[in-house]
């Protein structure tokens, strides 16, 4: 008999404390703003983190709240934080870390967003990133330097799919003491428990496979407990007293959950980028079938692979579920169900033929997302990508012939029907 | 706070303000391989309310110098040079768990300074199964999961929890698995060796009150209703129904409305 309750217990029931006036089975959503105090020495017990609840929407909320307990549960995290995106939760975990003059070290092969946020807008705020290559285990230890605060990539990298060998990485970041921060969007908690490896700090774009159904933008960030904020003077905006909140000093009064307590004081409370209670009460309605839901993905996934690979307009496919994959052999070890439902590929004849195939395909929709149960197709190089320069498209392993698919949960053979038409549109330009 | 015992370093949280020797002390003393982040809640909530608090890391767990002291009697003797180290003049003793074996032990050998003890999730003995003894020693990982299997009740093992966000299990988790193998043995041998419980308690003359968790596997009813018995007859008894063992985790309101009642009566501020 186990211990405690499984993946897919703990994906409906984790966090939801049953409302004691009604009995609504579902998370009830707490659509307000703010909540009654009892009395005065309540009011004061909840603004001073004496006693848990509510106060205000932008610091949390107890539909959002249930949401956070899920995604912590199902990562084994100590704590969590939901935001309004999933580039809210990175800008939050990182900016809980650093500042003025600090530095990241950061994958090269991330998502536009993370690099354009690392790239563009930290810098000035004097805040600089080094970009490597996420399988460089030297690149990533020489990039390091004594101003460097947090070591920064993806399990898999978007869109080139190469895969980080976190257990290798984090234990360069803890000889360095450096925390190791990983978005798990494109892996979810199903595929990899990224703490299990030695990861600091989780985030999540909760719009994506978490969700799963292309209605809500949210973030998360998660606290792995793990890390030993007191070991050095590096991190004083965990381990020394912060001024606006009475003094207080997250890592010797909350511990394991110092970072997410500092999230939740500064953050959410200055920047405010808060989820909202419905967003939240839809994320948990996705969380609740992600393992049915991944398991299918993973099999269309399969499938697809086989399809591409056979037909001859394509002439590349990219995933690491593929033995020739340069991540394989490091993507089995982390993701032994498989490595995720995205697919690049490209098509012969270019930049047209990728056009046209895109535009004569009728079920899988031509947008900018990814983790839909819904198969979604786009073309990175002119869409999500498109302001990144041509060296770091090249170091993001993005080519122009490049289509991505973030494979659905359909039935596979109208998948393929569907693809054969964008092909045939497609084969006038070879 | 780090302070100096015996020519070790020492760590106590404080509660979010500076210690002051001339404020009634709130002494917190935890369980088996856990540390002072086990009391976040409760002792800001008597740090803010004029009181001094320390929150104890025992010898060798999380914060404080080891290594870890291998019997509760050494436990006791060390929260002795505790408060003398730091001079305070007026104690409230809070114990969880093993925390309460220490404290009873302590109070009952020095009583001088001890205005209130409060007792949370025990009996006056803990003996502890050969499985656990032999998993902390050499599979720490298997004790902390039944650890912590044991220690919560469903609203821990669901993730549930007032502190928005947070995760009371992974955060025990993550404590216990710091507090391993090391610590976390000899915690649990001090518990099985420790015999002195019902004398101790018997000798307890302080006001005193006992907490208990309603479906607590780990101190369960049996025991701690013999404890019961021989603490002081005005001993106040109260039952957290849907509690487990971590009851100031678990029902963190209501075991604090607890503690203040009592302590506020028994060791009043200025």
């Amino acid at each position: 008999m186990s211990d405690f309750f499984s993946f897919d217990t703990l994906s409906l029931h984790a966090g939801q404390t049953l409302d004691p006036e009604f009995g609504s089975r579902a998370q009830p959503i707490h659509q307000t703003t703010s909540y009654v105090f009892s009395d005065t020495d309540t009011a004061s017990s909840l603004f001073n983190l004496e006693r848990g609840g509510h106060v205000y929407n932008r610091i949390s909320n107890p539909t959002v709240g249930v949401l956070e307990q899920r995604v912590a549960a199902l990562e084994g995290g100590s704590a969590a934080v939901c935001v309004a995106s999933g580039m809210s939760a990175v800008f939050c975990a990182l900016t809980a870390l650093v500042s003025q003059g600090d530095h990241i070290v950061a994958s090269s092969n991330m998502y536009g967003g993370n690099i354009s946020l690392l790239k563009n807008t930290l810098p000035r705020f004097g805040i600089t990133t080094t970009f490597v290559d996420p399988t460089d285990l030297k690149a990533i230890e020489d990039a390091i330097q004594d101003n460097t605060k947090i070591v920064f990539g993806e399990l898999i990298g978007n869109p080139g799919l190469s895969v980080m060998d976190i257990e290798a990485v984090a234990k360069i970041c803890t000889n360095q003491h450096i925390p190791l921060m990983i978005d798990g969007t494109f892996n979810t908690p199903y595929l990899c428990r990224c703490f299990d490896y030695g990861a600091n700090i989780i985030v999540h774009s909760l719009t994506k496979w978490m969700g799963g159904h292309g209605t809500s933008i949210g973030g998360v960030v998660v606290d792995g407990g793990n890390f030993n904020w007191g070991a050095s003077k590096k991190y004083p905006t965990i381990t020394e007293p912060y001024a606006p909140f009475s003094g207080i000093n997250f890592w010797e009064e909350f511990g394991p959950s110092a970072f997410a307590t500092r999230i939740r004081a500064e953050a959410m409370r200055d920047i405010g980028p808060s989820m909202s209670p419905t967003n939240a009460f839809l994320l948990l309605q996705g969380i609740e079938t992600l393992s049915l839901r991944m398991d299918r993905h993973l099999l269309n996934t399969k499938e697809l692979l086989q399809y591409l690979n056979n037909h001859e307009q394509v002439s590349w496919v990219n995933h690491p579920d593929m033995p020739s994959h340069d991540s394989h052999n490091i993507a089995k070890k982390y993701m032994p169900k498989g490595s995720g439902s995205i697919i690049t590929f490209g098509v012969k004849g270019g930049r047209d033929a990728g056009k046209a195939f895109i535009e004569n395909v009728k079920l899988a929709s031509h947008l900018a997302n990814v983790g839909d149960a819904k198969t979604l197709i786009i073309h990175p190089a002119t869409t999500t990508h498109s302001r990144i320069d041509a060296d770091a498209l090249i170091a993001a392993g993005i080519t122009e012939d490049m289509i991505r698919i973030s494979v659905g949960i359909e039935n596979v053979n109208d998948i393929t029907q569907d693809f054969n038409g964008g092909f045939r549109a497609a084969k006038k330009f070879i | 706070m780090y302070i100096k015992v015996n020519e070790k370093k020492v760590f106590a949280s404080t509660g979010g303000k500076p210690f002051k020797k001339s404020q009634p002390l709130v002494l917190f003393i935890h369980g088996s391989g856990l540390d002072h982040s086990f009391w976040g809640l409760h002792s800001r909530f008597f740090a803010f309310r004029k009181y001094s608090v320390l929150c104890l890391d025992l010898p060798g767990h999380t914060h404080s110098e080891g290594p870890p002291l291998e019997s509760i009697e050494e436990m006791a003797a060390w929260v002795n040079d505790v408060i003398i180290a730091i001079q305070a003049s007026a104690v409230s003793v809070i114990g969880h768990s093993q925390g309460c074996l220490v404290s009873m032990e302590y109070v009952s050998r020095f009583p001088e300074l001890i205005k209130s003890l409060s007792l949370i999730a025990s009996g006056y003995e803990t003996p502890v199964n050969d499985f656990l003894l032999d998993a902390a020693k050499n599979k720490p990982q298997v004790a902390i999961a039944k650890m912590m299997s044991w220690g919560f009740g469903k609203a821990g093992h669901l993730h549930q929890g007032t502190i928005p966000g947070n995760s009371m299990i992974g955060g025990g988790y993550k404590i216990m698995k710091g507090n391993t193998p090391n610590e976390l043995f000899a915690d649990l041998s001090a518990c099985n060796n420790y015999k002195g419980g019902k004398k101790a308690a018997s000798n307890i003359t302080a006001p005193c009150q006992l907490i208990l968790g309603g479906k607590d596997q780990m101190a369960p009813r049996k025991a701690s209703m013999a404890l019961a018995e021989v603490l002081p007859p005005a001993t106040n008894i109260e039952m957290i129904q849907e509690s487990g063992h971590m009851v100031p985790l678990e029902t963190p309101n209501q075991c604090r409305d607890l503690l203040k009642t009592f302590v506020f009566a028994n060791n009043p501020t200025s």
